[in-house]
């Protein structure tokens, strides 16, 4: 009666990619309460395929934006593909205001999210690695005394997940997480450089009152992070307030000296502002420093425009007339 | 108007076109974006890949996979040039969370198979 019993054994191997996770209470740490759920997430079940608009939308209502499902449709799905990539619905959350932040790839950082109150979307992949079944789900809570995970998934607002299976499959879907964070929330675990990337997106996705509030933040709680005040400096300057971003550009150049795009930032302000020859100073101390990485087309097509500005400027406007000894 | 009047007034223009250019459009002209600078200072990187370039085969990409050509724009609008080239190339094979339902089909089908073949008999009655 068993003698099929090997070969589903493989085969459970094969498809799950053998991913074995501890169960939750040995992963969670000591300070983390045993049972969280955030009854109080909304839930939209999903229409064909349209699991990302859904899972989108509950985070976002649940931090206050006032959106449906299928309203962010048209903002991620792919018809052809019947689902939606995850750095569109990170996209997507820029487009309502909201810093999307993608969680590191450990559960840990999950949990603490769900301490602060907010749910967590995850990407699963419900089948085998190498025949994937994407899927997002929202993760609400948990229960570490009965191990399970707790979701908002598909056509269910209430998923009960044994922790090991829900792991497994985050797993294998590429340990993905994401939530979305409201102007100046910045998470008690949060990483510097992942923040101020992050609110870097806002940036440029136009955002500009959102990101200066996200810069904002980042500052008010890692004063010396330079890219924060560069970010900040490029608000503002978008903003047209000059003032600001040459204060905020100079404090990121006084943090990292070698920061070649705050200098040339600088440097088009003081282009602008008529003063030529910080401008060329600093834009040729830019230059150098952008030497070989990716900013090198940008600054030096800016280096080369200040300095033919500096050469007009300085022409003598009658330097063709002979003139008596 | 003499040689030297031409040139002067076509500096003048000049420059101020280009300064003009600068306020209109801050992001674009000149001014370096936080997320490139923060790209620019990964080492790990790939090769500069034209930011153009990479936002073009995004778009032919998405009108491919069905997407509606008024939304395309705005969804491209949404990421930055390190983000647009990471999905260039990438929208027909990155994952795509879609339908969580599809999977017991799948999964039954697996087994339908490997019964029929006579490898497993979960469907027998012993």
């Amino acid at each position: 009666m068993i003698r099929g019993a090997p070969v589903i054994a493989t085969l459970a191997v094969a498809l799950t990619g053998c991913a074995t996770s501890p169960p939750l209470a040995d992963g969670l740490p000591a300070s983390a309460p045993r049972t969280i759920e955030l009854d109080s997430t909304p839930y939209f079940p999903q229409d064909d395929y349209q699991c990302g608009p859904a899972a989108l939308a509950t985070l976002l209502v649940a931090s206050g934006v006032d959106v449906a499902p299928a309203s962010l449709a048209p903002e991620v799905y792919l018809p052809e593909r019947r689902g939606s990539l995850s750095l569109e619905l990170v996209g997507a959350a820029r487009r309502h205001s909201r810093l999307p932040y993608v969680l590191a790839n450990t559960a840990d950082e999950m949990v603490e999210e769900l301490e602060a109150g907010r749910p967590v979307l995850v990407l699963q992949n419900l089948a085998a690695s190498r025949m994937p079944r994407w899927h997002y789900a929202v993760l609400v809570g948990y229960d570490a005394d009965r191990n399970v995970a707790v979701l908002r998934s598909g056509g269910e607002r209430r998923l009960e997940m044994k922790w090991q299976r829900f792991a497994g499959t985050w797993h294998r879907g590429g340990r993905f997480a994401m939530t979305v964070l409201r102007p100046r929330e910045v998470p008690e675990h949060a990483e510097p450089a992942r923040f101020i990337a992050a609110a870097a997106g806002l940036e440029a996705a136009g955002q500009r009152r959102a990101a200066a509030e996200a810069y904002d933040a980042a500052i008010a709680r890692w004063p010396d992070e330079a890219d924060a005040w560069l970010g900040r400096g490029n608000v503002a300057y978008a903003d047209g307030d000059r003032a600001a971003a040459a204060g905020a550009w100079s404090r990121a150049i006084m943090l990292n000296p070698t920061s070649a795009a705050a200098r040339n930032n600088l440097a088009e302000l003081l282009l602008e502002a008529g003063c030529l020859e910080e401008s060329r100073r600093q834009v040729e101390r830019a230059a150098a420093l952008a030497q070989g990485t990716a900013l090198e087309p940008a600054v030096s097509e800016g280096r080369s425009r200040i300095a033919a500005t500096a050469r007009a400027a300085a022409r003598c406007e009658l330097e063709d007339r002979a003139w008596p000894d | 108007m003499s040689m030297n009047g031409f040139r002067r007034a076509c500096v003048a223009v000049l420059s101020a076109s280009l300064i003009s250019l600068g306020m209109q459009a801050p992001a674009a002209a000149g001014v370096v974006g936080t997320a490139e600078a923060i790209a620019s200072q990964d080492r790990n990187a790939r090769a500069v890949v034209d930011a153009t370039l990479a936002r073009a085969d995004v778009r032919a990409e998405l009108e491919r996979m069905g997407v509606d050509a008024a939304a395309i724009e705005g969804r491209l609008d949404a990421l930055s040039e390190a983000e647009v080239a990471t999905l260039a190339g990438q929208i027909g094979e990155a994952p795509a969370g879609g339908d969580a339902l599809a999977v017991i089909g799948i999964v039954f089908v697996v087994l339908v198979i490997l019964e029929l073949v006579g490898v497993i008999d979960i469907f027998k009655k012993t």
